[in-house]
């Protein structure tokens, strides 16, 4: 988790009942709207958290716009065009509490394996005129441009860290999202290993737990979409996922280009095994990842409109 | 079937021992269900035998084995229908009675008060089914952490009694037990309600308390015959035939002191690259008991309920405090995980932390194994038994015993190594850096270091410097010499076991340490980094230089050389031997350093070592001095509070404080 400061809300609208309430909104970058799904699936539980929150923006669920301040702001989306990075510095300045929801958000998501590849040479393969598309050579965390108060992980997210965290913001206590390994869960849960009993390669070790160990739970291995946790040793198990043997270089690499493939260390295991295996494809491989700050992200050409501000 | 009659046990004894016939083991699990008991048992389950709530003996893992290595487990299929063929799965009995998460209590907060509310409930009556000697260990161990204290776990405590038994002895084993070494197995001996031993047709089946006999004198009765001794005799021999396969992989003999004076090893950084403190090993361990409090509140603060789960000090999280982590490196973390289990324990708790059930080394995902980080940490001693004192031979004033010059090599200019055959076999016995009195009449005797020992004799190099040994290195094959010994103290090589080993030799000084260089070839793994720094006068006087190459290409040894006076021939270093080292990048801290040279080299040896981290205590050097008896008889060698004959040669710097820098002693 980034920068946990425990800050609380102050509830500063009225409710119903007179008490005043935090403005929340939720607000969407180059993102799948997965994560905001998920709020909705809330259900019952989400018309409880409207006793304690007011929502005032949430494209996903409502046509109504309100333009903050707010009090708690969730970001679902990485990222991902120079209009992003303008965006998300203005939501910062208007955000008490800035919330990054979802893989995309926290580490630059499943599009960020762009980064490995030849920007250009993508876009002219995915669009017919390229030249109308304006995006960013690289797809990135909220929290590489802006501060962020907390994060929740995952693609999607866990309803329950939702649920959790916005109880610790209005009682102003620390929310308990544990940074530990998935296998705590699939341990605690009783989950045979898949990887010591079935050989399946598994990255609950290195992944940040707070899905319940759902892939394992099942039988697959954890293909890490709650992103690297606290001192991931990814590179110790990429090193021992290769020596035996079954694996090359490349495959071992290809087990971290997932939808968190861009957050460290996982970033750095992808590129010291070569790149991803999409990149290698296109015959991009001019870079390989471990790549330039914010700072350096330069704008191409026009934006698409497409992707960026959620309001279908 | 057997009449009740015939199966009637007898009632005076609750050790008896009977044969529960394989097609008769449901009423096992029926008597107990009976009994209002939940029975958990082994079943197949996601491709591993795991423990759960079994309703009959069908649900019994029946022809199943397991196969386990370091992060590897497989189930096997068995060739006969053995219900316990296998060994111990991924979940262990803690789950029961020290549960993943256990509600604590709940609070409330009305106004300015608080309440809270302990969660206490009547825990379900249990029996566990196929409890191996590692697992009744482990829950013993448990009972010490938990209710054995000034505090003590009430949940745990009342979930703990309400357990029956039925111990499992062990007839088969994984190539990760190491039950022997923990003294936990593969026997069960105590701690049991029913013991059974799973034989061909059926279970020898031994009583280990009332509630067990009154299994077997009631329900159970109809389904028993007493064991005949042959099924004792069968049963026996399976465990111990269990128990030698074992062997015993890991030494524990002093593995506590062994393991906490080696808090600085660089294995601990070694281990952690490949340590992904996930915590599988610690969540696996049976007897791992640290956890964490949580709190669940309502959206409106005023009630919460605290929950208490399994957590681990492999976590980052697990000791930090608002400033940060105690143990922020991974190594910290895998330190305090093995000092704790086999060390720290024993001091806490009266017993060692771990079982040897093995769970940590099958399930961790990356293959360590502990038992190998253990070795190379904190080797055992019975590697490297002490020296056997050998008894010397004619070790008084007046005798010698005779050996003979069977080969001569002119190592210098005026140094030669005798090869002595015939001499008592005491010699070829006697320990590295021991010395001999070596006599030939008309000339007084001198103490000779030993230079090679041989299957038959030993090598001595003398260099002609006085008549006597002048005379000596004049002895031609076949010719005879005297001898006393072998004399004198040790090089104590053990002290080296697992740490670097620094070796400073100047001049004819290599000779008492080349016994030492041979013995470390031999077994060169045990030790770290070996370097031998040797310098002498010109390189025409540079000992054994055939053996040096060797030992620097073949040996695992850094061979570093130089001369004092260098001819035009001379491509190596020039300068005194401190100079070899002092560009070097090693770090002294778990080095151990043996010096043998003139005693102004060997102090400015030692100054160099202390300044590169090597304490006092693991600096030996071999004092010079002059000796007629070598047995501390005569008076000659004095040093302090030393005959250095007799205590000596080889002293640690701590042993000889400021004396060894003092002129004059």
């Amino acid at each position: 988790m980034t920068a946990a400061t425990g800050q609380s809300v102050e509830h500063g609208h009225p409710s119903r009942g007179g008490a005043p309430r935090p403005r929340v909104a939720v607000v969407k970058l180059a993102s799948c709207d997965g994560c905001q799904l998920t709020i909705l699936d809330l259900e019952d539980r989400l018309l409880e958290l409207t006793e304690h929150f007011d929502i005032v923006d949430f494209p996903e669920a409502s046509s109504a716009r309100n333009n903050g301040p707010y009090d708690v702001l969730f970001v679902e989306g990485s990222v991902s065009t120079p209009d992003h990075v303008r965006r998300i510095g203005e939501l910062r300045k208007m955000t008490r509490v800035l919330v990054t929801i979802g893989a995309c958000a926290t580490s630059g998501g499943i599009q960020a394996l762009r980064n490995w590849a030849d920007h250009d040479a993508y876009r002219a393969a995915v669009y017919p005129t390229p030249e109308f598309v304006e995006s960013l050579a690289r797809s990135t965390a909220i929290a590489e441009h802006v501060p962020v108060d907390f994060e929740l992980r995952g693609c999607p997210i866990s309803p329950d860290q939702l649920v959790e965290l916005l109880t610790a913001l209005v009682t102003g206590r620390r929310p308990q999202l544990r940074d530990e390994a998935v296998c705590m869960e699939c341990k605690r849960q009783g989950v045979v290993c898949v990887m010591s009993a079935g050989g399946i390669p598994c990255l609950g070790q290195v992944t940040q737990t707070g899905c319940g160990a759902i892939c394992p739970r099942m039988g697959r291995g954890c293909y890490g979409c709650f992103g690297p946790r606290e001192q991931a040793n990814a590179a110790g198990l990429a090193r021992y996922l290769g020596t035996s043997g079954e694996r090359s270089r490349e495959d071992v690499g290809q087990l971290f280009a997932g939808f968190t493939a861009y957050a460290e260390p996982f970033r750095s295991t992808i590129t010291d095994l070569g790149g991803t295996r999409g990149a290698r494809r296109a015959g991009g491989g001019g870079r390989t990842g471990g790549g330039p700050g914010p700072s350096s992200l330069g704008p191409t050409s026009f934006t698409t409109g497409g992707d960026d501000d959620g309001r279908h | 079937m057997l009449s009740s009659e015939l199966a009637r046990p007898d009632r005076t004894t609750t050790h008896g021992r009977w044969f529960l016939d394989r097609t008769r083991l449901d009423a096992l699990i029926v008597a107990l269900r009976a009994d209002g008991r939940t029975v958990i048992g082994p079943t197949v389950s996601d491709g591993a035998i795991v423990y759960e709530e079994i309703r009959s003996a069908a649900e019994l893992p029946a022809g199943v084995g397991d196969e386990q290595t370091p992060g590897r487990y497989r189930m096997t299929s068995r060739d006969d229908d053995r219900v316990f063929g296998y060994v111990v799965g991924p979940t262990s009995w803690k789950r029961w009675v020290f549960p993943p998460m256990i509600e604590l209590n709940s609070g409330k907060r009305v106004g300015h008060r608080v309440e809270f509310t302990p969660a206490r409930s009547t825990p379900e009556r249990l029996a566990f089914i196929g409890v191996r000697g590692c697992e009744l260990a482990a829950l013993g161990v448990q009972d010490k952490v938990l209710d054995a204290g000034q505090f003590r776990d009430a949940d745990y405590r009342a979930r703990r009694r309400s357990v029956f038994i039925v111990a499992v002895q062990c007839t088969t084993a994984a190539s990760t037990c190491f039950c022997t070494s923990m003294g936990t197995g593969p026997e069960v001996e105590r701690g049991f309600d029913i013991a059974l031993t799973e034989l061909d047709g059926g279970f020898l089946l031994e009583v280990g308390s009332p509630d067990g006999a009154a299994l077997v004198d009631g329900p159970l009765a109809t389904s028993l015959r007493p064991a005949s001794p042959v099924d004792v005799y069968t049963a026996a021999a399976d465990v111990a035939a269990t128990r030698a396969r074992i062997g015993d992989p890991l030494p524990t003999a002093g593995l506590h002191d062994r393991l906490l004076a080696q808090l600085d090893h660089p294995r601990w950084a070694q281990v952690a690259e490949r340590c992904i403190t996930c915590g599988n090993c610690t969540l696996a361990c049976p007897t791992c008991f640290c956890t964490s409090v949580t709190q669940k509140t309502d959206l409106e603060g005023h009630t919460a309920t605290s929950e208490r789960f399994w957590d681990s000090c492999f976590s980052p999280g697990f000791a930090r405090v608002a400033g940060g982590s105690f143990r922020s490196r991974p190594r910290d973390r895998y330190r305090q995980w093995l000092t704790h289990k086999f060390g720290t324990w024993w001091d806490q708790f009266g017993t060692s932390g771990c079982v040897g059930c093995g769970r940590c080394i099958t399930w961790c995902p990356v293959g360590i194994d502990v038992r190998e980080e253990l070795v190379a940490i904190a080797p055992p001693v019975s590697l490297t038994p002490e020296p056997q004192r050998v008894e010397p031979v004619a070790a008084s004033f007046d005798d010698f015993v005779v050996a003979q010059v069977v080969a001569t090599r002119q190592e210098t200019i005026d140094t030669v190594t005798l090869t002595l055959s015939g001499a008592d076999p005491a010699f070829s016995k006697g320990n590295l850096g021991q010395f001999a009195m070596v006599g030939l009449p008309g000339f007084p005797p001198l103490p000779i270091s030993i230079s090679r020992f041989t299957v038959d004799g030993i090598e001595l190099t003398i260099r002609g410097a006085g008549p006597a040994t002048k005379a000596m290195c004049a002895l031609k094959i076949g010719d005879q010499l005297g001898l006393r010994g072998p004399l004198g103290n040790n090089w104590p090589l053990d002290r080296a076991v697992g740490r670097d080993l620094v070796i400073v030799a100047g001049g004819i000084g290599l000779a008492p340490l080349r016994p030492v260089i041979h013995a470390l070839a031999a077994d060169r793994r045990r030790y770290g980094d070996v370097r031998l720094y040797y310098g002498a006068r010109t390189p025409a006087d540079i000992l054994y230089s055939e053996e040096l190459a060797r030992w620097h290409s073949r040996a695992g040894i850094e061979v570093h050389q130089t001369v004092d006076r260098a001819g035009p021939e001379w491509e190596g270093r020039v300068g005194v031997v401190t100079q070899l080292f002092d560009t070097a990048s090693w770090e002294g801290a778990n080095a151990v350093a043996f010096v043998c040279g003139p005693e102004r080299m060997m102090q400015a040896t030692s100054n160099t070592l202390a300044g590169r981290g090597v304490t006092p205590s693991r600096i030996f050097v071999t004092l010079e001095r002059h000796m007629e008896c070598g047995i501390g008889l005569c008076g000659h060698c004095q040093m302090g509070k030393y005959f250095v004959c007799r205590d000596g040669p080889v002293f640690s710097l701590a042993q000889l404080g400021d004396t060894f820098s003092r002129e004059g002693i």
